[in-house]
C-alpha cells in the first residue's frame, strides 16, 4: 500500500549522478508540499559518512530519505591489489525519529516504496529511528549480513 | 465527483477502525476521533412471552430493535440481549453491521453518506469474500464516492515509522503478531492467540469468584456507604430494574472489571516469583458497591498469564505465551528479513496498557533473539496513540492529497465490481 507521493525527475537525476558520475557523497531527499519526494540537499564528494551524520542530526524531529554513497575496497582472490576492486556501496536510509510528528511518519513509512522502485541499483535498506541504527556500526553490521549475496 | 481517479480532496474522508472493544470512527487529517463506540449492540425481539429465549441464529426480524452506543446500551431494558458483530477480527453479522454504520452515520457524523469517501480498517487476515461483500455495501447501500481498504497492522506500522515489522497487537479478543515487510503483511506468518483483554477479565472474574467478592454493576446500585477496609460493603439494591438479560448483566460486569483491570493490573518486569511480588506495593480498589480492599500478588498473577499461560487453569497446554507468539511469527519467516523484525517490534492495542507490559515484552524477548540480532520495541507513549495508533494513521493517510489516486472510485467500482478491492488495496 502506498500514498501516492512520486519521485521528481531532478531525485532520479542526482541519484544517477551519484552513482554514474560520483559527483555527489550522500543525497537527503525530503517530501515537498506531501506531493512529491525531491532533493533537499547534497553532499560533497569529500564528506565523511561522519560527516553524514552529522548533517542527520538536524533533523531530530524531521523525517527524511537518505542516500550514502559508501566506498568499499573488496580483496580480489588471488590479487595482491585490492584498490582495482574499489567499488561503492549505495545505501538507502529511511530516517523517522521518533521525535518526529506521527503524520511525517506515515507520510514517509507509506511513501517509501515509491523511492524505493525508482532508485535502482542499492545494496541496503536501511531503516532508521535512532542514531543509534544509523551509526557506522549498524551499516557495517548490515554489510557484514549481506556477506557473499 | 466522476472520473476514473477520485478528486474531491475538498471533501473530509471518513476513517473507521474496528475492533472488538469499540468501533473507532472521524474525520481524515484530524488528530482526534469523532466517535468511539462499543462495538456490543443490546437487540431485543419484541415476541411477546419468550423474549428471554433467544435460540442461537435468529433470523433478524423488523421487530427487532437494537440498542447502540455507551449512553442507550446502558439503560437497564427487558430482555435486552447483547451481542456483537464481530467474530475473530472480522464481521460477522453483517445486518447488525449495517446497523451500526447507520448509526454512526446519523448520530456522529451527521452527514450524507455519499459526500464522505471511507478508509476502513481490517484484520490482516480478512479473507476475500469479507472484504467483497464490505466493498459491495459501502458503494451500493451508502453510496459512497470512493473506498479503501487496509489493514490495520500495517497503519500500526506506518504510524510508527516503519515499513518493516513485526506488529505485536494486544486488544480485546485476541493478540496477534503480524510481519510486515515493504508495506505488505506476511499473511502465511500471522500467529494469533485468545490471551488478551476478555481473557484477563475472565481470570479477574474467576478470581473474584473465588475469593467471594461480588462484583455489581452501577446499575443495581441505589445507595452505598462508606465502610472499612475488606468490610461487608453496605448497599441498597435499586427496587425499579427490570428484568434483565443474563448477557446484558455480564456486560456491565465485565465493565466493572475492565476499569479493575485498568486500576490495579500490573506486569511484572520478571516471571512471576512469589516472593518478590509480596514485597510489591499494593493497590488500593473499591468497587462500585462500596466493597474496597488491598491487591497484592494477585495484581501481578492475573496478568502473568499473558507472559506464562502454563500455569493457568482451563486453557488448554498448547496456548503460547506473548514473547512465544513473536518468536514463533518470526521463526516462520524468511532469514533475510529476520533482523529487521527483531529490530521493529511494534507494540499496540488496549490491552499492552497494563503497567508494565511493554517492559515484560522486552525482557522476554530479549532472551529469546539470537544474539546477533538487536532487538527494538516501539511503543507509542501516549494512551491515545497505542489504543488508536491504526486510526490515527488511517487519518494521516486519507487527507494526504497523493492519496487521492488510490481510492478506489465509484466508477471504478461501477465499471469494476466488488473484485476492485482486491486489486487496489492489497
Amino acid at each position: 500500500m502506498s500514498s501516492g507521493v512520486t519521485v521528481s525527475t531532478e531525485a532520479k537525476t542526482v541519484y544517477e549522478e551519484v552513482k554514474k558520475d560520483r559527483k555527489y557523497r550522500y543525497i537527503i531527499y525530503h517530501i515537498k508540499d506531501e506531493r512529491v519526494i525531491d532533493v533537499e540537499s547534497t553532499g560533497p564528494r569529500d564528506a565523511t559518512y561522519a560527516d553524514f551524520l552529522e548533517e542527520l542530526n538536524k533533523f531530530k524531529t524531521e523525517c527524511r530519505y537518505c542516500v550514502f554513497d559508501f566506498p568499499a575496497n573488496i580483496p580480489v582472490e588471488g590479487s595482491q591489489d585490492t584498490q582495482s576492486m574499489s567499488v561503492n556501496r549505495l545505501i538507502l536510509m529511511r530516517w523517522c525519529p521518533e521525535g518526529a510528528r506521527v503524520k511525517q511518519k506515515m507520510l514517509y513509512s507509506s511513501s517509501y516504496e515509491a523511492l524505493k522502485r525508482a532508485l535502482v541499483g542499492i545494496y541496503k535498506y536501511i531503516q532508521a529511528c535512532e542514531f543509534e541504527e544509523a551509526s557506522q556500526a549498524a551499516i557495517d553490521d548490515a554489510f557484514r549480513k549481506s556477506g557473499g549475496k | 465527483m466522476s472520473g476514473g481517479v477520485y478528486g474531491g480532496d475538498e471533501v473530509g474522508a471518513l476513517v473507521f477502525d474496528i475492533g472488538h472493544y469499540s468501533v473507532r470512527a472521524g474525520f481524515a487529517g484530524e488528530d482526534s476521533l469523532k466517535a468511539e463506540i462499543p462495538s456490543m449492540v443490546g437487540y431485543l425481539d419484541e415476541v411477546p412471552d419468550n423474549s428471554m429465549e433467544v435460540d442461537s441464529q435468529p433470523a433478524p426480524t423488523a421487530q427487532r430493535k437494537h440498542f447502540i452506543d455507551t449512553t442507550s446500551i446502558h439503560v437497564p431494558r427487558k430482555g435486552v440481549e447483547m451481542t456483537t458483530f464481530l467474530k475473530d477480527g472480522m464481521i460477522e453479522d453483517w445486518d447488525l453491521f449495517e446497523k451500526m454504520l447507520d448509526h454512526v452515520y446519523a448520530k456522529h457524523v451527521k452527514s450524507d453518506p455519499k459526500l464522505h469517501p471511507v478508509l476502513m480498517s481490517e484484520a490482516a487476515w480478512n479473507v476475500r469474500s469479507k472484504r467483497e461483500r464490505l466493498t459491495e455495501i459501502m458503494f451500493e447501500k451508502y453510496n459512497i464516492p470512493a473506498f479503501f481498504l487496509v489493514k490495520n497492522a500495517v497503519l500500526s506500522a506506518f504510524a510508527n515509522g516503519r515499513s518493516t515489522g513485526i506488529v505485536v497487537d494486544s486488544g480485546a479478543s485476541q493478540t496477534s503478531a503480524v510481519p510486515i515487510h515493504d508495506g505488505f503483511v506476511l499473511q502465511q506468518m500471522i500467529v494469533k492467540s485468545p490471551l488478551a483483554g476478555d481473557f484477563i477479565t475472565m481470570q479477574c472474574r474467576q478470581y473474584f469468584e473465588e475469593h467471594n467478592i461480588e462484583i455489581v454493576p452501577p446499575y443495581q446500585i441505589a445507595s452505598k456507604e462508606a465502610v472499612n477496609e475488606g468490610a461487608v460493603p453496605k448497599w441498597t439494591k435499586k427496587t425499579n430494574i427490570p428484568e434483565v438479560s443474563k448477557s446484558w448483566h455480564n456486560y456491565m460486569v465485565k465493565e466493572v472489571i475492565q476499569d479493575f483491570q485498568a486500576c490495579v493490573l500490573q506486569v511484572h518486569d520478571a516471571p512471576y516469583d512469589k516472593e518478590t511480588i509480596e514485597n510489591m506495593p499494593t493497590v488500593h480498589y473499591e468497587f462500585p458497591n462500596g466493597f474496597n480492599q488491598d491487591f497484592g500478588c494477585e495484581r501481578f498473577s492475573i496478568p502473568e498469564a499473558l507472559f506464562d499461560p502454563s500455569n493457568i487453569k482451563g486453557v488448554p497446554g498448547s496456548v503460547m505465551g506473548i514473547a512465544q507468539i513473536v518468536t514463533t511469527s518470526v521463526g516462520m519467516c524468511d532469514v533475510d528479513i529476520k533482523p529487521a523484525l527483531y529490530g521493529s517490534v511494534i507494540v499496540t492495542g488496549g490491552n499492552t496498557l497494563i503497567q508494565g507490559f511493554t517492559d515484560r515484552l522486552n525482557r522476554d524477548l530479549s532472551t529469546k533473539t539470537p544474539p546477533s540480532m538487536r532487538l527494538k520495541l516501539l511503543s507509542p507513549v501516549g494512551t491515545a496513540e497505542r489504543r488508536y495508533a491504526a486510526w490515527i494513521g488511517g487519518s494521516i493517510l486519507a487527507s494526504l492529497g497523493t492519496f487521492q489516486q488510490m481510492w478506489i472510485s465509484k466508477q471504478e467500482y461501477d465499471e469494476g465490481g466488488k473484485s476492485q478491492v482486491e486489486r487496489k488495496c492489497p
